[in-house]
């Protein structure tokens, strides 16, 4: 057990260096350094001179390779550095960012779990009823409709028009929930639908096992049934499929963090792409990748700790 | 029956937390600040730098004109033309020639301008300072303004317009080290500028000595690079000075910058104040003459909402918890529609207001495009006949709501050098396009069609990330084309890719505007001077010598019939050459809630905010008013489901019961 | 006309293919048995041929608006729905069957438009119709280049195991490991902004999932015995991926195939939000649903581009999400989710 974490855990530092050499040839196959510079200076047509300058000072003239060496000493040390454009410690913004993005991600996708699982259990509760139809047909019809579309649509009804909570903005504290209602209703609207299908799934797989015929048959009542056997069992699978996501909710939602004006991180790569600030992109691209790989990382423990078929070899 | 009532419990729970948080309200800011002398304003995008020497966009500048005060401001009250008071300045600058001989041992006949600053401006409190209280502001730290100017690393904007004209700029930037070395940086800064210098006599007052007569360097005493700005606080903060820890001496200290969150400005302690202009125009609104010679500011705190997107911040001015909302936080054309007769914004007593700033919007060929460029008379005509074909009128309606003025040139209105009465006789649009089309057919293209059948296609370079208004632009542009018979290509890519595409040349058609650093000719005829092609800001790389001798003669002239009669010479020539199609001169729109006063737009201020106040008690009333929540169609849905629910519940209730009552019998 | 379709030769063979293609598999999978099987299943879930009529029909739009030919042979190239919707343009918005434009000075209106009209006077169902082109070529042309690559290394690595596998697998973790968005507005960028290049882009980002998938079944059927049965024969290894392997993985494919599609076609309006979606010259749900973000603001709010293009890329996404399920449901009882 021990040796296959150790094993999984240095696996990570191969992938880690893949990604940032991807990162390195995506950027620099398709930007030169003085596009950067352009890009970054205030001044609207800058001089050559400028552009040297500014190249020179942000170590760009260097070579590729050891640009390179350079930034993966600073990711495995965690040592960000500064933005190319604003010139703020990138660890900062970061640090400031993650916990509003954090409180947006846990938030929505838990409710999101919450209401998918609930409703899931009412259904496979309720199977075979006109519930169970309407429900399931509502999760396929929420499903194909764009998020833009969710939040274009909630914000202009429930924000503007029911005036349920403010349209946007951030406080922290326990201010900040009121900050919370429509971001998550826009993800429960677009995402519920997903587990729902998912968790009925694997509620009435767990029902047509054979531990709950005995337990049909012995005569305990359906309800401790449910709740009891099929719940406990089916919570492997649902907590299999939700953890790796989990790590990844630091980095934000990019589209409900710019339209609800949260202070996350949603936008801190996308923007950073646009204005060609290369130290902001190669961090939290590195960022991402690494959450996700503990991510990854988390299911592999926790499938193995609550299945005891699956053993780690 | 126990699930179905445990779930009953929890979804009471959620519900009742819901109808808790929304009864919560739904105002966006801060509830203590909202009962005070606070403007709440959006901020449209991520601020960029706020550093005086470095900043240089429009959004930015409303902080920094609001910290970062300069020698002169623009007048409140005064617009085409525009005035300038003194702001940090005591006394209007003396001119006096100045000559001698440059670096390479050539005379030159220059100019030298001494100016003074007011003796009373102390800078804010701040740690950087001893005992953390502000100092007294002198001429040192204008000059030490100069010196940063002339440091490569700090990235000035401008730093082309004063390099090759400020006495011994170059010898001083060499002084500083090629890569980051703060020692070797601070020495030089201890070194002398020759040509920027503090008078021995008098601490407040420091001249700028030029090669060449340089009549608009006022302009640049107007702009935020040229402030008082404390050393100690540069050395202090470094790199954070740029965005986290702002001293100044202005009306307003930066209290808290929070990013894409909030940035908060509070009253500086330590400003001596300014006055509300004294000396208004004649034809100036009487309610905006009640706080004349007032001292400024009225407000105590302004705090700006970083939110980025235009249809959030729309929504939240019309709930009322923006006190005004103007272009770069929401969409302009939007902000014109809705206050239309009758609409509910004009309803409740919400005002726009249009304001002009020195600008021109265009559409530019490339030059040295093979197909479209080029200076023979069949290629002048091909572009003449395009520019016959887009009807600025119905741009501005149409794409514009109405807003912004029709151009002939590229000079705006109140400049010297602008005509009224001038036609181009290239913009002159007829829905028939009768001359268009015959001069499509003069220079090749009949119908759009060349000799070898093929048809024409003008591509378009557009970038589309900026919002949808940019891709609403390209549609229109090809309707109007398309008309001649010409095909229009679509380009899209992102706006960092088309600043690449220009400099590099390779575009063919684009959309460009100009927005003026300063309202003088020569900051908008150098648009097309030939030395300043791409990657310069001639960007339709035009190239006439007779127009370029032109541009040389007129640069370092004072205004008056003189230089009108040479911008008109260089008119004539560029309307035939035709390298742009002449748009609009843009105007900005901005909305002001009822409880606003002093509300006018000025767009070429950026420190507006310093001359508004509020009525705190008429926005409690109305922002109450307007924003109680609906709760009926909540309660309506929640009963609808739980109605809907209960007969299937009692159905497989039912059921399920009647399973567990044959306990030896069940389905096995 | 047929002497202009015929001209317009290479723009219109490639749509005739694909169309010859889809139905010539059809055609040949019908006299397999699994599949026949299938389709009976398939026929009699009303839902899911209410589905394939819709897709149908929406195939059928889209082919229309892929079929151009030239009236005159200097006229500029017009599809079939081109020449339909050949009326009169107003000049900005106007309501859903209105009779005046919405602007400082209403006019009246040129021709009734069912759907009204956009900010430049264009038919917004002409809009919509359109979409579906793009939509199917997004979805279409990035899901033949998600599956080859998908297949290839999937079933490499599921069936070679080892090095191979190791390799197969560290490739995956890492792309899957960097944000799409990077990698599409980075593709985006290197092969310029346009319909194929975006398709490229979505293709080269969403064949991970699939790719994990597929190296999952590869490796679950390598040990059955029928591979073993067939490898002691010593038939050739690539034969064996081709004709055994192969075959028992089209149902899982088939199904994860359906409902990518149906992401990608989300997609496209998140990178029309982002500012990467395809040119204005090419109709596009994802654009007309970004433009309403500033339309719904206007007062009275312009909801007609939004409303129409959202129910258009509803009804195609969720046609196919039906099918998707009704597919799963005919092809393997096994998977039936009830």
């Amino acid at each position: 057990m021990t040796r296959y974490f150790v094993r999984r855990f240095l696996y990570m530092i191969p992938i880690l260096i893949g990604v940032s050499l991807l990162t390195f040839a995506l950027f620099f196959l398709i930007f030169s350094p003085e596009t950067m510079a352009r890009r970054n200076l205030s001044a609207k047509n800058p001089t050559p001179k400028m552009i040297q300058q500014w190249v020179a000072s942000h170590g760009y003239d260097k070579p590729t390779g050891e640009l390179f060496k350079r930034h993966m000493v600073s990711m495995l040390t965690f040592d960000f550095g500064i933005s190319d454009k604003t010139k703020e410690p990138i660890m900062d913004r970061i640090e400031a960012g993650a916990l509003p993005s954090l409180e947006l991600g846990a938030l929505s996708f838990g409710f999101t779990l919450l209401v998918g699982l609930g409703l899931a259990i009412v259904v496979a509760y309720l199977r075979g009823t006109y519930i169970d139809t309407v429900t399931m047909g509502m999760a396929v019809l929420f499903l194909s409709i764009p998020i833009v579309v969710y939040v274009i649509g909630i914000q202009f009804f429930f924000g503007k028009m029911l005036r349920y909570g403010p349209l946007a903005g951030y406080e922290s504290g326990w201010a900040s929930l009121k900050f919370m209602i429509l971001p998550v209703l826009v993800s429960i609207a677009s995402g519920a639908g997903y587990y729902v299908r998912l968790y009925r799934t694997f509620l009435l797989d767990e029902t047509s096992q054979d531990y709950v015929r005995t337990a049909r048959a012995k005569g305990v009542r359906e309800n401790i049934v449910l709740y009891k056997h099929v719940l406990k069992n089916a919570m492997i699978p649902v907590i299999t499929t939700t953890v790796a996501a989990i790590p990844s909710l630091i980095l934000g939602n990019l589209v409900l963090e710019s339209f609800f004006g949260i202070p996350g991180l949603g936008n801190y790569l996308v923007n950073a792409i646009h204005s060609l600030d290369f130290a902001v992109v190669r961090v939290m691209v590195y960022l991402g990748a690494f959450l996700y790989i503990v991510g990854l990382l988390i299911t592999d423990v926790l499938y193995a700790a609550l299945d005891p078929r699956v053993r780690l070899s | 029956m126990i699930a179905p009532f445990r779930f009953s419990v929890l979804a009471a729970i959620v519900g009742s937390l819901a109808v808790g948080l929304v009864g919560c309200g739904n105002n966006p800011n801060p509830p203590e600040w909202n009962r005070d002398q606070t403007y709440f304003v959006a901020y449209g995008t991520e601020p960029q730098s706020f550093d005086p020497s470095v900043s240089y966009n429009a959004g930015d500048a409303t902080i920094m004109d609001l910290v970062y005060p300069s020698y002169f401001r623009y007048n409140f009250l005064w617009q085409n033309p525009w005035k300038l008071d003194l702001d940090v300045g005591l006394t209007q600058p003396k001119r006096e020639p100045f000559s001698g001989n440059g670096p390479d041992g050539k005379p030159f006949k220059g100019e030298k301008w001494t100016f003074e600053i007011r003796h009373d401006l102390r800078f804010q409190n701040d740690a950087c300072f001893p005992g953390g209280k502000g100092r007294g502001v002198t001429a040192n730290d204008m000059v030490y303004a100069f010196k940063r100017m002339a440091d490569s690393k700090v990235e000035f904007p401008l730093a082309s317009n004063l390099a090759d004209k400020v006495i011994g700029w170059d010898e001083y930037a060499k002084g500083f080290g090629k890569k980051k070395n703060d020692a070797q940086d601070r020495v030089n800064y201890d070194k002398t500028l020759s040509g920027v210098q503090v008078d021995p006599a008098n601490p407040y007052r420091f001249s700028v000595a030029f090669n060449q007569p340089y009549p608009q360097f006022q302009y640049i005493m107007a702009m935020h690079f040229t402030t008082p700005i404390p050393r100690e606080a540069v050395e202090k903060y470094g790199d954070l000075f740029a965005l986290h820890h702002l001293v100044g001496c202005g009306l307003f200290r930066l209290e808290e910058y929070t990013p894409r969150k909030r940035i908060v400005l509070v009253r500086n302690e330590n400003s001596p104040g300014a006055l509300y202009p004294t000396v208004a125009p004649p034809n100036a609104e009487p309610r905006l003459l009640v706080d004349v010679g007032k001292n400024l500011p009225f407000l105590n705190r302004v705090e700006y909402r970083i939110i980025t997107e235009p249809i959030t911040n729309y929504n939240l001015f019309d709930q009322g918890y923006f006190d005004s909302l103007g272009v770069g936080q929401a969409n302009a054309p939007v902000l014109l529609h809705s206050i239309r007769p009758g609409t509910s914004m004009k309803q409740r007593g919400i005002e726009m207001l249009k304001g002009a700033y020195p600008s021109v919007e265009y559409l530019a060929f490339n030059m040295e495009d093979p197909t479209f460029g080029g200076y023979t008379p069949q290629k002048r005509k091909l572009r003449q006949a395009i520019s016959l074909a887009i009807d600025s009128e119905s741009y501005v309606e149409i794409m514009n709501q109405g807003l912004g003025v029709k151009t002939e040139f590229l000079l705006p209105r109140g400049l010297c050098g602008y005509d009224p009465n001038y036609k181009n006789p290239y913009r002159e649009y007829d829905p028939k396009l009768t001359k268009a089309k015959q001069l499509l057919a003069e220079a090749g293209y009949p119908n759009g069609v060349d000799s070898k059948g093929e048809r024409l296609t003008l591509y378009y370079d557009n970038y589309t990330d900026n919002g949808p208004s940019d891709r609403l632009r390209e549609e229109f542009i090809r309707k109007q084309i398309q008309a001649l018979g010409i095909t229009v290509g679509s380009r899209d890519t992102t706006y960092a890719e088309f600043v690449d595409k220009t400099n590099h040349k390779k575009v063919q058609f684009f959309n460009y505007g100009w927005i003026a650093d300063y309202p003088d000719a020569e900051n908008f005829c150098f648009l097309l001077y030939g030395p300043q092609e791409s990657p310069g800001p001639n960007n339709a790389n035009y190239h006439n010598p007779d127009y370029d001798k032109l541009f040389e003669q007129m640069r370092s002239m004072d205004d008056g019939p003189a230089r009108e009669a040479i911008i008109h010479k260089m008119r004539d020539m560029a309307v035939e050459d035709c390298p742009w199609i002449y748009l609009q001169e843009n105007e900005a729109p901005t909305v002001y809630q009822p409880w606003v006063h002093n509300r006018h737009s000025n767009p070429i201020l950026s420190n507006l905010l310093s001359y508004r106040a509020i009525e705190v008690d008429k926005r409690l009333a109305l922002q109450n008013s307007w924003n109680q929540p609906v709760l009926v169609p909540l309660v309506v849905a929640i009963i609808l489901i739980i109605i809907a629910t209960v007969p299937a519940v009692q159905t497989v209730n039912r059921q399920r019961n009647r399973r567990v009552r044959r306990p030896a019998g069940g389905p096995h | 006309m047929s002497n202009g379709l015929l001209q317009n030769l290479e723009s219109n063979a490639i749509p005739l293919l694909v169309v010859a293609l889809l139905v010539w598999i059809f055609l040949r999978s019908r006299t397999q048995a699994l599949w026949a099987e299938a389709y009976r299943r398939l026929r009699r879930n009303k839902l899911a041929m209410a589905a394939v009529v819709l897709l149908t029909f929406a195939g059928t739009v889209a082919l229309l608006d892929s079929l151009s030919w030239k009236s005159t042979n200097s006229a500029q190239s017009r599809t079939v729905l081109d020449q339909i919707f050949g009326r009169a343009d107003e000049r900005t918005y106007s309501a859903p069957m209105g009779s005046q434009t919405q602007e400082l000075n209403p006019r009246r209106v040129a021709s009734i438009h069912l759907l009204g009209t956009d900010s430049v006077g264009k038919d917004v169902l002409y809009q919509v119709l359109k979409g579906f082109r793009t939509a199917f070529i997004i979805g279409g042309f990035a899901c033949l280049i998600a599956v080859p690559i998908a297949l290839f290394f999937g079933m490499a690595a599921g069936f070679f195991g080892g090095f191979l596998d190791d390799v197969v697998q560290f490739f995956y973790t890492v792309f899957g490991s960097i944000p799409d968005i990077l990698l599409i507005i980075a593709l985006v960028l290197m092969l310029g902004k346009n319909l194929l290049s975006i398709c490229f882009a979505l293709g080269f980002t969403s064949w991970i999932p699939l790719c994990r998938l597929i190296r999952g079944e590869t490796l679950k059927h390598r040990d059955r015995e029928y591979v073993r049965a067939a490898k002691a024969l010593g038939v050739a290894t690539p034969r064996i991926l081709a004709k055994h392997i192969l075959p028992n993985l089209l149902p899982a494919i088939i199904i994860s195939v359906t409902l990518l599609f149906s992401q990608l076609v989300l997609y496209e309006s998140i990178l029309a939000y982002l500012g990467v979606g395809v040119g204005s010259d090419t109709g596009s749900w994802g654009n007309m649903i970004d433009a309403a973000r500033d339309e719904l603001t206007r007062d009275p709010a312009v909801w007609w581009p939004l409303v129409s293009a959202a129910s258009a890329l509803l009804v195609l996404v969720l046609s196919l999400n039906i099918l998707a399920d009704a597919l799963r449901d005919a092809i393997d009882p096994r998977l039936r989710t009830e």
